[in-house]
């Protein structure tokens, strides 16, 4: 079931879409893979796919090792859930971001300014 | 009670983080006038690539009694990262309570340099030692860019400037005032007077931390050895008089906001108005923020204009990191929960020459750490006088 559940959101992104799980019994939405609820221990849980929509929890930026500007943060989506991502551009806290995939063989979903 | 304790703070240790371990535990059990013989408990801890460069020491419950040369009844590795120390005294202290020991050690370093020069910091030690998990998550995040601890601490300081308008002068405000406090310390390894011009002018290594407000990461040890048995100790018999733990489990996107810290929780029911000094967990100007709010010695969100207000070095009204915290006397092996701890004996046995509070008779020491902030302790040390 676990590993359905990453296989799963492997495929998702795959096909640039960024999954999400939702607990059928209490309604629970939650980004980081778990095969069973945090919340109500229900194991009735449907990945389902986010809009990719959502505005910028938090941020910062900083250098890598080849001088490069790097923006990493926290996305709070529209369907209630938060993640971790890299930004393609600058942001602040409380901008619009849309998802967008990058990466040729295993895709990665990071965010874009709207 | 705590009949002695030592520590060894390097830049650099070239020996072996065993050899570091034993001197330092020598010097503690030479403190305490106790013989290895009599060392029946044995608390320690230890994190990926601190021990000489190890993923994981092999049955380290083994190999660290086995290389001092103890054989104890009780053998316990608490995990907590920063608070480690605060908790093995306190466990310690109730395994004697209820005559399962006599006589404990409690360890807590390892040597940090060999990451430091690998340019990897501990929680991201999976990029440098294979097959090393942080989160059971890692496959979804390890993928990006971070800095981590650092790009997390400025994660929570921004979003802590954005709710409540908080500003890299008040941040810096915190790096000053321990810095004065660093300079009568023996231990600490800066000392050279610093203003608020010269944090803000520091490199920011993640946006808005800057270079001046981030723990620097070395080679040490603490040990504390807590007994039944007095002997020849000139330490004041100290008692944990208050002690609550806290563990959030949740990853920082997940948790409700990421100002908070579970110190909300540990240091819940703790009489503020007893304490003559805190120590509280410095990786960072923001974690002294952080938990400055969280025990409540102000609201959620005042903590800028907290430090704006009072003076927080050992003179002052609210004695705060007196001997410079671990920001200026360093944090062995990325966990620093012994040099507050270190911290708080010394003052409570006025042994804190040229940075000693007046009348220090009871201390709050706060340790915060693990992965992100899940662990916090709170831990009152006094004599308990009513």
């Amino acid at each position: 079931m676990f590993e359905e559940i990453k296989k799963k959101y492997q495929e998702m992104f795959g096909n640039e879409k960024l999954p999400y799980l939702k607990c059928t019994r209490c309604g629970h939405s939650f980004y980081y893979p778990r095969d069973y609820c945090p919340k109500c221990r229900s194991r009735e849980l449907e990945v389902r796919e986010s809009r990719g929509v959502g505005s910028v929890f938090s941020m910062t930026k900083f250098r890598d090792r080849d001088n490069k500007e790097i923006y990493y943060g926290i996305v709070e989506l529209e369907e209630g859930f938060r993640m971790y991502a890299n930004f393609i551009v600058p942001v602040e806290i409380g901008d619009m971001v849309r998802v967008k995939f990058l990466g040729k063989e295993s895709k990665v979903p990071f965010f874009e300014k709207i | 009670m705590i009949v002695g304790f030592s520590s060894s703070i390097h830049k650099k240790y070239e020996g072996s983080t065993f050899q570091l371990l034993a001197e330092t535990v020598s010097k503690a059990l030479d403190m305490a006038t106790i013989d290895l013989k009599d060392i029946d408990g044995i608390f320690y801890t230890v994190l990926p690539g601190v021990f000489d460069g190890k993923a994981s020491l092999h049955f380290s419950s083994f190999q660290i009694p086995s290389f001092l040369g103890i054989k104890p009844k009780v053998i316990e590795l608490v995990e907590y990262g920063g608070p480690s120390a605060l908790t093995m005294v306190y466990r310690a202290e109730k395994l004697i309570e209820v005559g399962e020991i006599n006589t404990a050690l409690c360890v807590v370093g390892g040597k940090a340099s060999f990451l430091r020069e690998n340019k990897v910091t501990v929680d991201a030690v999976d990029r440098f030692l294979g097959n090393v998990q942080l989160t059971p998550y890692d496959d979804l995040f390890r993928v990006y860019q971070d800095l981590n601890p650092v790009s997390d601490y400025a994660l929570v300081a921004k979003r802590h400037s954005k709710l409540f308008g908080t500003s890299d002068e008040q941040r810096a405000l915190i790096a000053v005032m321990q810095r004065k406090n660093a300079l009568g310390n023996e231990r600490a390894m800066y000392k050279t007077p610093l203003t608020v011009k010269d944090v803000l002018e520091s490199r920011v290594v993640s946006d808005p931390l800057r270079l001046l407000e981030i723990v620097y990461p070395v080679d040490g040890f603490h040990v504390f050895v807590v007994s039944k048995h007095q002997r020849k100790s000139d330490l004041r018999p100290l008692k944990v008089e208050f002690y609550g733990e806290s563990h959030w489990s949740e990853m920082p996107p997940e948790l409700p906001d990421i100002v908070y810290t579970p110190a909300v929780e540990s240091s819940n029911g703790v009489n503020l108005e007893r304490i003559d000094a805190f120590q509280l967990y410095d990786s960072f100007t923001i974690t002294v923020m952080l938990q400055m709010e969280d025990i409540g010695l102000t609201e959620k969100g005042k903590g800028g204009e907290f430090v704006e207000r009072t003076d927080i070095t050992y003179q002052g009204e609210v004695p705060i990191n007196t001997g410079g915290g671990s920001l200026n006397v360093g944090q062995p092996a990325f966990m620093s929960g012994g040099v507050i701890l270190e911290e708080a004996i010394l003052q409570l046995n006025d042994m804190a020459t040229n940075h000693q509070v007046k009348d220090a008779n009871r201390v709050l020491i706060n340790g915060i750490g693990g992965w992100n902030r899940g662990h916090s302790v709170t831990m009152v040390l006094g004599e308990g006088n009513v």
